[in-house]
């Protein structure tokens, strides 16, 4: 047997393919080949046409790529709810006329739930395709993708093993159901999230002192769709809410999609921002680790925020402190035994001794031009991959030039 | 940097946050050295004590006649707060740094902190130098008259003209540092330049050697008044960073024959044109004065008006 195939499940086009081959070929290794999700969704293939013996299979995101995601949607039409809430859904007669009107629509977060419930239906056949496949090697999991795509269970998996995440009140409705939470737990500022989105879509920050209201969100508008369920539309420029009907709307409409609260602890500050730090994990080990700044509560890169420097960070925190996050992200990854790597967040709280974990992402590794030992986040894992086998070595990181690109 | 981060340092001295359970003599050999912060932390923000209750713990460690100085990292119950401090004053003689509601904007609005009537601290704690203050709502300092007080910084988004009043009527002789967030005018920053004017001419605090006058809405004015008032004989450093400063305020700077005497002046975040800045920097070298520029503003445009804004308001 010669050396394995790699192969991606994910977006030809994406950018996370490209940097994988990318990072392949640095490592003197052949491209994979792709099995595109629209080809999986569409049956025009099946993985065991295409997995052999001893290939190491990689699953990818299958975000930026509106096909994709209304076929997504469309596997979610039929797909039962094991909650008996009637989360915004569409029809599928709905959905193709959204196929043909709104592909450009910038922002808009078509109906996260059904898109959720369709993407697991994807991810339960490719696990039973993989099943039936030759022996192979996984880079990641159906079904670990499956439980950090939903931020609620992530955050009750992480609490009930004991992992230091905010508290969450539980599902929350509405708004109305939101401060009395609130006032029950004693708390003056939350964040609500989409259970499913990436990207702090669909994110509020919001605190109250009983009179004032302030939430700053990603959300730009949101509109209706024809049976009534609010369409977010998602902005790079976060928008100030302070008007409390406004407020109600917008975390109504989050609720509709599914909802998870936590709540909001303050975040360490340095160079006049605070951060949080997404680490990204490579078999069980802290890799790439970076301050995310931002002078607003949310602190996703692609929001006009800054990468800082961990050395500093480190350096505030102490090495006592900086151990106990490492092993406490340690333990985090031991929940999720089929994941080589995943993106966490974690919020360090001023004074830099406490941290909790935020948020486990399953395809938070896309931090490009980060080096950890003169690798990319792709290249570590791909090292990784081939030494937890044993396989021959082409070290990555020798006469090439890296550009570092912050 | 404004208010995103805990002081790490306050009258000089390293602040270190304070614990149920560790010693005061534990966390520094010489408790003088150190000023220690007393927070509500993320686990005891979920308890039903109060920073009062934390406070009296803090009070009841053997070495606490040491201390002389305290960070208060709370926004709730300022006055309930005070009143716990002055209480204390027999238990902390030798207290001479105070802030009172080191509070960030992860916590919450500068401008929801509602502070309280502090008149009672200058007459509890005789020794204090330095008083720091964040939050401009419901602040009183009454009259005020003290001996050592050498530095009043009050933070805020927006002073009411009643703080100021109070500000310019002390009597303060030995204030080194004062230094003013007068902030915006949605948040309660209803200060004129006629309520500023006798900081500027009539010399209230004969050892003044820093002026403040920062976060403000109405830097250009502040300016133009500034450039040819008598405080600037006295001060080496003028601080009007953190406002709306523009080319009309820089020009009045730039033509002032009694900037000459300043070492500093600080203005970043500041909205003047790249050329003003120029001739702002060429007027430094020249005049051997160091200007911070940083941190250019772009105005907002809002139906065709331009939108200047402060750093801190809400």
């Amino acid at each position: 047997m010669g050396q394995p195939a790699w192969i991606i499940i994910g977006n030809p086009e994406s950018r996370p393919v490209a940097l994988f081959q990318a990072a392949l070929a640095r490592c003197g290794l052949p491209p994979a080949r792709i099995v595109a999700y629209a080809d999986l969704l569409a049956h025009n293939i099946t993985l065991c046409d295409v997995v052999q013996d001893g290939d190491i299979v990689r699953i990818e995101t299958p975000g930026r790529n509106f096909a994709v995601e209304i076929a997504l949607l469309q596997r979610g039409v039929d797909a039962i709810d094991p909650e008996t809430l009637a989360y915004a859904h569409a029809s599928a007669h709905w959905l193709n006329q959204v196929l043909a009107q709104h592909a450009h629509d910038r922002g808009a977060v078509w109906y996260p739930r059904q898109w959720y419930l369709g993407y697991c239906a994807l991810l339960q056949e490719i696990a039973q395709q993989l099943a039936a496949c030759p022996p192979h090697r996984r880079m990641n999991q159906p079904n670990d993708i499956e439980h950090m795509f939903d931020k609620r269970q992530c955050h009750a998996r992480l609490a009930q093993a004991g992992m230091l995440v905010p508290r969450s009140p539980g599902p929350i409705q509405g708004y109305a159901d939101l401060l009395a939470a609130m006032q029950q737990m004693g708390w003056h500022q939350v964040f609500v999230k989409l259970a499913h989105g990436s990207s702090a879509s669909g994110s509020v920050a919001y605190r109250t002192n009983g009179q004032q209201h302030r939430a700053v969100t990603t959300v730009d508008t949101i509109s209706y769709d024809p049976a009534g369920y609010p369409i977010l539309f998602n902005t790079r420029r976060l928008r100030t809410l302070h008007d409390r009907a406004e407020i109600a709307t917008l975390i109504d409409a989050v609720c509709q999609h599914r909802a998870h609260v936590e709540q909001w602890l303050p975040k360490a500050g340095i160079d006049g921002a605070t951060f949080d730090l997404r680490v990204v994990m490579i078999a069980g080990q802290v890799c790439h680790v970076v301050p995310r700044l931002s002078n607003t509560p949310m602190t996703n890169l692609h929001l006009l925020n800054r990468r800082g420097n961990i050395d500093r960070v480190r350096q505030r925190m102490g090495e006592t402190a900086w151990q106990a996050l490492c092993q406490h992200c340690q333990q985090v990854m031991t929940l999720f035994p089929g994941s080589l790597y995943a993106g966490l967040d974690v919020l360090l709280l001023p004074g830099y001794h406490q941290h909790v974990i935020l948020e486990c992402n399953a395809f938070g590794d896309l931090l490009p031009g980060m080096l950890w030992h003169g690798m990319d986040t792709y290249e570590a894992e791909i090292v990784a991959m081939l030494k937890s086998h044993g396989e021959p070595l082409h070290e990555p990181g020798r006469g090439h030039t890296y550009r570092q690109q912050w | 940097m404004t208010i995103e981060e805990h002081a790490t340092t306050v009258a000089g001295k390293p602040v270190v946050d304070w614990q149920i359970g560790t010693d005061i003599a534990t966390i520094s050999p010489d408790p003088a050295e150190v000023v220690y912060a007393i927070r509500l932390g993320y686990e005891e923000s979920q308890t039903f004590y109060k920073w009062t209750d934390k406070f009296a713990i803090f009070l009841n460690d053997p070495a606490v006649h040491q201390v002389t100085g305290i960070v208060v990292g709370s926004w709730d119950e300022l006055d309930v707060i005070v009143a716990a401090l002055v209480a204390a004053r027999d238990r902390l003689p030798h207290l001479t740094a105070l802030f009172l509601g080191d509070i960030i904007r992860e916590e919450y609005e500068i401008s929801w902190i509602t502070q309280t009537d502090v008149s009672s601290l200058f007459t509890a704690y005789p020794n204090l130098e330095h008083l720091r203050l964040r939050g401009g709502n419901g602040l009183s300092l009454g009259r005020v008259r003290h001996e050592r007080l050498t530095s009043l910084i009050i933070e805020s988004g927006g002073l009411p003209a009643s703080v100021l009043q109070e500000v310019t009527t002390a009597t303060l002789p030995a204030l080194e540092h004062l230094e003013l967030w007068l902030g915006d005018e949605e948040y309660g920053a209803n200060t004129t330049i006629d309520d500023i004017a006798p900081l500027l001419f009539q010399n209230p605090f004969p050892n003044l050697r820093y002026l403040g006058l920062r976060n403000s809405e109405i830097a250009d004015e502040i300016a133009f008044a500034i450039a040819q008032a008598p405080v600037l004989q006295r001060i080496t450093v003028l601080d009007l960073s953190l406002g709306t400063l523009g080319d009309v305020g820089a020009a009045a700077l730039l033509e002032s024959a009694a900037l000459a005497h300043l070492e500093q002046l600080d203005l970043h975040h500041h909205f003047c044109s790249t050329g003003v800045m120029k001739q702002l920097a060429e007027m430094g070298q020249r005049l051997g004065i160091t200007i911070d520029l940083d941190e250019q503003m772009e105005a907002d445009i809002d139906d065709g008006d331009e939108m200047r804004f402060v750093a801190v308001s809400e």
